[in-house]
């Protein structure tokens, strides 16, 4: 009882939408009103799980004083100031809210990712090598790509070095990810099938 | 232990000091390059600038708009930001409508900063006449909106970011559904276009573009060979050529041209003081990605041949 | 002034992030635990301003649309994750979201598969027709599992492993690119922002 009902929702809804899809009746139309609707006052209340999963994961940090629990207090901290300046000064241009998110929030995001740079070019040195002929011809044509990308491989090699980079990535290429991308579009068919069908209970969670 | 294979087993923060190094000094000493454009900017560049009004028509009665969806944070913002910078400064030297939106919560002050910083120098440019930000909508209504907007834009979007409502600004005037905001740039680190093209192309039409970080961009080739993707702009690369196409087109009220792109005129922006740096950011920033190529390309070489050398040495020891 | 401090703020977190690079230290660590709560907490008011008020607060408080309290209470029921025994509650507003599925069915098997086909099978006019017409089929059939890689087949498989090879580099070229870019970014800040070094 505690899977079939929610099943259930899922398979009709699942049904109505295929029929939303090819139907273009009033009533298809009118389903989905009514859906949006609902949906949009369901929504709010995700970002609490997200909020308390974090809360919870954090006072347990701290309760039971794991390694590097102190940091844990500042992640807490920043929680609750930031979202307290939202309210409290709210959240337009030039509030506290917004200049902890530019000045504090996306410089730290951007950096984050910066340094993947270093990583890249560490591991380009130390982990890229030639072992066989297809690691060959996966270096030559990343090395042919990059030097495309950038104005001083046509001041090296002249303007034919782009219109190779612009072969690999319209023919090779372009059939390599096609071939994946087909297999990764059934896939998802597939799954979502499953899903409509009821074979695929997964995202219902564990118990009975 | 010859001079390659001491190389190998150098400590790699030498290797991040070199890296450091061909970053910064690219980008302290400005000198100008060519910007080569390829065919996936200029397909988007001249959609876009399609809806332009006449010069006898009134912008505000113009039925063609384009929407800009930040589905970025700020990580990705180097190579994105650049991007967007580009065509709203296009859109709005051109009056062409356009509204923007975001999913994600923390795109929402990266598209109000991308708004201000090229309003800046079109004081003519009014919110909810030239252009309009939808602001942020939870994740959960993306599909929704997607939808509705076939229907009705200002019915599935309801309010702007300023709490205004759609159907009374003027902007909105001949705007109905994806037959007239013909184009959907999406913004993207993960899913160049994603929810767009099986909702929004498949079901309405809708054309829809990509703005995609490099990571993305070679998986893209499929779905421009289609037009499942109108057009696309590659990472910093792609901002680049989009900052030189508005400069030697947009800004100048002419036609698109090839011929007029290979005038070597055009390409010293990046010493001209009249050009502000935030529109050439992405083409100077392409000065050092010339370096650090080159450098990732010479890592991989020495790399390699201390790898073959350690390799003969082994087997030539037996 | 105030710019001033500000960015010099970014560019304190910005170094505490590099710092990383020489080894892991406690302003890596401050920061990232910094970065962790502030994003969290960027989240609550704003979808308390963009979600609650304009689809909970005001349809039922203002506009007495007192049916949505049912979507209202079924939302409610997601906190209800983090408790062993009534978490089977928390797949009601799962359920309801999961339901739009089928409308990913046809329209996924038409934008990813139908139209990816159609692509494929453009008339064959000249080489690079023909090029790709042969490394979609080559790969599509590497991805064949249920007959073993050997003999011809194994040689035809081989030539889609080679167009993929290709595609990979393609790829990694463009990740080089790409990760580098975002370096250059947070360098532009830095010089441009900060110092003033480039204007």
């Amino acid at each position: 009882m505690k899977r079939s009902i929610p099943l259930a929702i899922v398979i009709t809804l699942g049904f109505l939408f295929v029929g939303y899809v090819f139907i273009p009746h009033k009533i298809s139309t009118d389903f989905y009103e009514w859906y949006m609707e609902w949906i949009k006052a369901m929504s709010p209340f995700g970002v609490v799980l997200g909020i308390m999963s974090i809360v919870m994961t954090h006072s347990a940090r701290i309760q039971h004083k794991v390694p590097n629990w102190q940091y844990s207090i500042v992640t807490l901290i920043a929680m609750f100031f930031t979202a307290y300046a939202g309210f409290a000064w709210g959240t337009q241009e030039g509030t506290p809210f917004m200049w902890l998110f530019k000045n504090v929030q996306m410089p730290m995001g951007a950096t984050m990712f910066a340094l993947l740079a270093f990583y890249i070019a560490s591991a380009s040195y130390k982990a890229f090598r030639a072992r066989s002929a297809e690691a060959t011809v996966l270096l030559l044509a990343a090395i042919i790509v990059m030097l495309g990308q950038v104005p001083v491989g046509v001041s090296m090699f002249g303007e034919g070095i782009n219109d190779i980079t612009h072969w690999i990535l319209n023919v090779p290429n372009l059939a390599s990810k096609r071939g994946i991308a087909l297999g990764v579009g059934l896939g998802m068919v597939a799954t979502s099938l499953r899903i409509l069908l009821g074979i695929e209970r997964t995202y219902l969670g564990g118990g009975e | 232990m010859n001079i390659f294979e001491r190389l190998q087993m150098l400590d790699r923060r030498w290797i991040f000091l070199v890296v450091a190094v061909a970053i910064i000094v690219p980008l302290i000493i400005p000198f100008n390059s060519k910007t080569y454009t390829t065919e996936p900017t200029e397909k988007l560049y001249r959609i876009i600038d399609s809806f332009a009004p006449g010069p006898d028509e009134k912008p505000i009665e113009k039925d063609r708009a384009l929407l800009l969806v930040f589905t970025h944070d700020a990580s990705t913002m180097p190579e994105l930001f650049p991007m967007e910078i580009a065509i709203l400064r296009h859109c709005f030297a051109r009056n062409i409508k356009v509204f923007t939106l975001t999913f994600l919560p923390s795109a929402a002050p990266i598209m109000d900063y991308a708004i201000n910083t090229v309003k800046e120098e079109f004081p003519h440019v009014k919110s909810g006449e030239h252009y309009v930000n939808f602001g942020y909508k939870i994740g959960a209504l993306m599909l929704p909106i997607i939808l509705g907007m076939g229907e009705d834009i200002s019915e599935a979007v309801d309010i702007d970011a300023e709490g205004r409502k759609l159907s009374s600004l003027p902007i909105m005037k001949n705007i109905k559904n994806y037959n007239e905001m013909n184009l959907i740039m999406d913004f993207s680190g993960s899913s160049a276009g994603g929810a767009w093209i099986v909702y929004a192309r498949s079901k309405f039409g809708a054309n829809v573009g990509a703005g995609v970080t490099a990571v993305m961009a070679a998986d893209e080739y499929p779905y421009l060979q289609t037009g499942q993707l109108t057009g696309m702009l590659a990472g910093l690369k792609g901002a680049a050529e989009y900052e030189k196409l508005v400069e030697v087109f947009a800004l100048k009220k002419r036609e698109f041209s090839r011929e007029l792109l290979k005038d070597p005129e055009y390409d010293n922006a990046i010493t001209n003081p009249d050009i502000p740096y935030k529109f050439k950011q992405a083409r100077i920033g392409m000065n050092a990605q010339s370096v650090a190529h080159i450098m990732i390309i010479v890592f991989i070489l020495i790399g390699n041949i201390g790898y073959f050398i350690t390799k003969y040495k082994e087997k030539q020891q037996g | 002034m105030f710019e001033m401090i500000s960015n010099w703020v970014a560019a304190f977190l910005t170094l505490c992030i590099f710092s990383f690079l020489y080894k892991d230290n406690p302003f890596y660590k401050f920061a990232e635990y910094l970065f962790i709560g502030v994003t969290a907490g960027y989240t609550i008011p704003l979808t308390w301003e963009m979600a609650f008020i304009p689809y909970v607060y005001r349809p039922l408080f203002l506009q007495h649309k007192f049916i949505l309290l049912i979507p209202a209470f079924i939302g409610i029921l997601y906190i209800f994750t983090f408790n062993r025994k009534l978490n089977w509650l928390s797949r009601y507003p799962i359920a309801f979201g999961m339901g739009m599925v089928g409308m990913g069915v046809p329209l996924s098997m038409h934008a990813s598969v139908l139209v990816q086909m159609r692509g494929a099978m453009i008339p064959i006019e000249n080489i690079n027709a023909l090029l790709v017409f042969i490394g979609t089929i080559t790969i599509l059939l590497y991805f064949y599992f249920s007959k073993a890689h050997t003999g011809a087949y194994g040689k035809i498989v081989k030539v889609g492993i080679w167009y993929m090879m290709i595609g990979f580099g393609a790829s990694f070229g463009y990740t080089v690119m790409a990760r580098i870019s975002l370096l250059i970014g947070r360098v532009q800040f830095l010089v441009a922002d900060v110092l003033h070094i480039i204007k």
